[in-house]
């Protein structure tokens, strides 16, 4: 193993310019453009996908173009709001959200229209308000989909930053790092952030599961 | 009591994909009144749901109105609480947070703590305080279901529905929260309305029970008051003494639905062979001695010689499914008590008047009056020991079983106890019991004495559960007790076949009345598809040892008689006759025009012919009718004859119009 390599393993912390940093630090400032992305993702995704579930006519009007949507790769999304956003760092936010929302909407809308009949029949016979509706039946029963799709959403945000730090070159991050690293043949750098990139996803996935069984399997 | 809930004429259709409409209910009237606990019941998919779900609000009917209180319901609300078959409690919520929730919701105008006493008071009415933290998963289904029912008594509804609440539960924890069921819904005076397929339960719990007809366009069949005192315990209601016939009663309701089922799902055609007009034929019998000549004309091939190469012998167990099976043209025909023809064309049991007419007596005698031998044993051996006993002991009504409202049995023993000063509808109490359950309801003391067809007299007297206290030969020897009964409007589609069939039923008819014959008829009735008894018990008998000895009760008694030549002749005397019976204990009105009813329903000129083809000499002289007390009857002035008679009900006269139905193809 080269000296490099050796380097970026012991000092995940250095510093050297915007750049030039550490893998921690990398992966930290990935994680940040993640955790922005998603949490817009996740406040939209849950509010349009309530929306989509109780209504059937919104569903049918929209669904379709949800499904179209969905099926667009998130490194096409990135010429896209390049042009649009004209900056880096806004486009690179863009393509977390709308690759993470699709999962997260879908799985919510399902959540909502299976509520079972019976709590339906409940809340009507007891003429529920709107609100101890929402917030007593239809929360807590979607509430194990709406988890499914975040669970799958932040998996699929944290694919989706690495891809477009590596396209939109400049922003430090460690889908950055490992394009910088390809230009420059260092082959033991890119296995090392690849090691990173793979613990960073377990360990989020790992975070959502223990949050989905603290909330919604009660 | 006043109505709270009504539904008028309700029906509910669902929208099927492709266009169509299932419809689920139609022509639904019901009254449900403060206080009353109502059971529906049918079978699966019969709506009864759908109707509890309109009572609800839950869903609305197509036509008609459901209304409670008078005002029309269009939407569920809290005063029309329900309980479902799978508890729905939310999952997320403890047992006390979901009384709570719905507390809250409903009781809005309490103080919180007021709300709080009610939820608290409503937990220990179900005996759950132990469980009141605890999530529904950590519940069994028995507990869930109490608290739905702690939920939903909770709000203090108008009305209380339930769900086949008891459905999914074990048959240990069904019985103990039927019982909390009861006891609560009595102390509170609640108004319930409960879908069921347990017919126990809808007996322990229900003043009404309401019993709908299969889909679809499902109708309520019959309603059932449940006369058993209140409070009732699980285990002590089955004692009461109408208890079984409740439950028969319901059993036999949801047994004829299914029957009904196969008979539709079973596409009937009709065959023509042979210059007959139908060869295939459904015939009605219950086991009994008197079945011989079906029988013998199926398995010796009377029917198949005469051409009717297709008969299917329908055992029945009572008379009720033989009228049901006529009344509905599921049967083509069937051995009938001998008034039935009479009883069923003037309307009997309230039914719609169904023309029905006979062209065969089938059997004659056959019959007996058998007491519990307590009676024997305490030197009742007579009618008139049997009044003094019944003067004696006031406090006690004496029951005894008859098998039909339009039988023989009914009528001679209603006869021969008026003979004896005993009036049958206030000096004792006559009960309707299918044949078979005679011996059995004797024994178990439910009934003091039957009068029934053989072989269930001998079979009581030579179990020594009862003793022979009048034969026919006490009553009215030669007394007519199965006749061939057809519908009118069937008769006349299928003159030939109705021909074909008195013919080979008559030549039955002479193959039984051979001693010779006795014995291999025995063993054919003892067979599982008859009657599934022992030959033992069944005897033909020779008329000409007619002995009824009480020191000796095991001897031969048992003396049908099958074949009489002009005795198998449909007569008009004795059916008019029976129809003076009828109205003589206000079973129906004696009809005015009598003489038109007779003449339908005995039809004469179709045994003639068929006798005449067989080459029988039935030349007959008319002749008045004789019974044991000496009066006689002889079809000239049948009122002078009611007038007669010194106990009878109240007797009403009135024109009986028989429509002439479309033929039945």
């Amino acid at each position: 193993m080269d000296e490099r390599s050796r380097y970026l393993i012991l000092h995940p912390l250095y510093r050297n310019s915007d750049l030039d940093q550490g893998l921690l630090r990398q992966t930290l400032a990935s994680l940040q453009r993640v955790a922005i992305g998603y949490c817009s993702a996740a406040l939209v995704g849950i509010t349009l996908g309530i929306l989509v579930g109780s209504s059937v006519w919104i569903n049918r009007a929209l669904d379709p173009i949800f499904q179209f949507l969905r099926m667009v790769a998130p490194l096409a999304w990135v010429p896209i709001s390049l042009a649009a956003l004209q900056r880096n760092e806004p486009a690179a936010l863009f393509v977390i959200f709308i690759t993470s929302i699709w999962p997260i909407l879908i799985n919510t809308a399902v959540g909502v229209r299976q509520i079972p009949e019976d709590y339906i029949n409940v809340s009507k016979v007891l003429k529920l308000s709107k609100v101890d509706f929402f917030f007593k039946v239809l929360l807590p029963s979607a509430l194990p989909y709406m988890f499914t799709g975040l669970r799958i959403g932040i998996g699929l945000s944290w694919l989706a930053i690495i891809a477009a730090e590596i396209v939109m070159s400049g922003v430090p991050g460690i889908g950055f790092f490992i394009w910088d690293a390809y230009q420059q043949n260092y082959v033991t750098e890119i296995i090392v952030a690849v090691i990173y990139i793979g613990a960073v996803g377990l360990l989020l996935d790992r975070l959502m599961s223990v949050l989905q069984n603290k909330i919604a399997n009660q | 009591m006043s109505v709270l809930v009504s539904v008028e004429q309700v029906e509910k259709s669902f929208p099927l994909p492709g266009g169509q409409e299932y419809l689920a209910l139609k022509g639904i009237d019901l009254q449900i009144h403060r206080g009353e606990f109502v059971s529906l019941i049918g079978h699966s998919g019969c709506g009864k749901s759908t109707l509890l779900n309109m009572v609800a609000g839950l869903s609305l009917p197509t036509g008609g109105i459901v209304a409670l209180d008078g005002h029309t319901i269009t939407a569920p609300g809290p005063d029309r609480m329900v309980v479902f078959q799978h508890y729905s409690l939310l999952p997320w919520l403890t047992v006390r947070q979901n009384i709570a929730l719905a507390v809250n919701a409903v009781l809005k105008n309490h103080s919180p703590a007021e709300r709080q006493q009610i939820v608290e008071e409503h937990i220990d009415l179900v005996g759950l305080r132990h469980a009141a933290d605890k999530p529904p998963a950590q519940l069994s289904g028995g507990m869930k279901q109490r608290v739905a029912i702690a939920r939903a008594l909770a709000l203090r509804p108008k009305v209380l529905l339930l769900d086949e609440p008891f459905g999914a539960l074990d048959a240990l924890t069904r019985g103990n929260l039927q019982e909390q069921l009861r006891r609560i819904c009595e102390e509170h005076q609640m108004t319930t309305l409960m879908v069921t397929h347990d017919v126990d339960e809808a007996v322990l719990l229900s003043d009404r029970v309401v019993m709908l007809t299969n889909g679809p366009g499902s109708r309520i069949g019959n309603i059932l008051t449940i006369d058993i005192p209140r409070p009732r315990r699980r285990l002590e209601v089955v004692n009461h003494p109408s208890y079984y016939s409740y439950r028969s009663e319901i059993i036999y309701f949801l047994n004829q639905q299914k029957r009904i089922k196969q008979w539709r799902a079973r596409r009937s055609t009709v065959v023509a062979r042979h210059g007959l007009e139908k060869i295939n034929l459904e015939i009605g019998f219950v086991p009994l001695t008197a079945c011989a000549p079906l029988a013998v004309a199926k398995e010796k091939g009377f029917f198949a010689k005469h051409g009717l190469e297709e008969v299917n012998l329908v055992r029945e167990t009572s008379w009720r499914g033989i009228q049901d099976g006529i009344q509905g043209g599921y049967l083509d025909a069937a051995q009938m008590p001998a008034g039935m023809p009479v009883w069923m064309s003037l309307g009997g049991g309230d039914n719609p008047p169904q023309p029905v007419v006979t062209a065969l007596t089938l059997t004659r005698n056959g019959n007996a009056i058998t007491l519990h031998k307590r009676f024997y044993e305490q030197g009742i051996h007579t009618l008139s020991q049997l009044k003094a006993y019944i003067l004696d002991s006031p406090s006690r009504r004496l029951t005894f079983g008859v098998v039909h409202p339009s039988s023989m049995h009914n009528l001679l023993l209603r006869y021969w106890l008026a003979a004896g000063g005993i009036h049958p509808d206030q000096d004792v109490v006559l009960k309707t019991l299918p044949p078979a359950q005679m011996v059995a309801n004797l024994t178990a003391g439910n009934i003091d004495g039957y009068c029934v067809g053989e072989p269930w007299n001998l079979r009581a007297a030579l179990e020594g559960s009862g003793f022979t206290v009048a034969t026919d030969l006490e009553i009215w020897l030669g007394h007519p007790g199965k006749v061939l009964g057809v519908r009118e409007d069937w008769a006349r589609a299928y003159p030939n076949t109705h021909i074909a069939l008195v013919k080979a039923l008559l030549e039955a008819c002479r193959y039984c009345e051979d001693p010779a014959h006795h014995d291999e008829i025995r063993e054919l009735l003892s067979r599982r598809a008859y009657l599934s008894t022992d030959p033992s018990y069944i005897h033909l008998g020779d008329p000409q040892r007619l002995i009824c000895d009480l020191d000796r009760p095991m001897r031969e008694y048992a003396h049908h008689r099958f074949f009489l030549g002009a005795g198998n002749r449909p007569s008009r005397t004795e059916h008019l006759w029976m129809m003076t019976q009828m109205a003589r204990w206000g079973d129906l009105p004696f009809p005015r025009n009598w003489v038109e009813i007779v003449e339908r329903v005995c039809q004469v000129g179709v045994f003639s012919t068929a006798a005449r083809e067989l080459g029988l000499d039935v030349s007959y002289q008319r002749q008045p009718i004789q019974l044991f007390d000496g009066i006689p009857f002889n079809g000239e002035d049948p009122l002078a004859y009611l007038n007669s008679l010194a106990i009878k009900h109240d007797i009403y006269v009135a024109e009986v119009a028989l429509d002439r139905r479309p033929v039945l193809l």
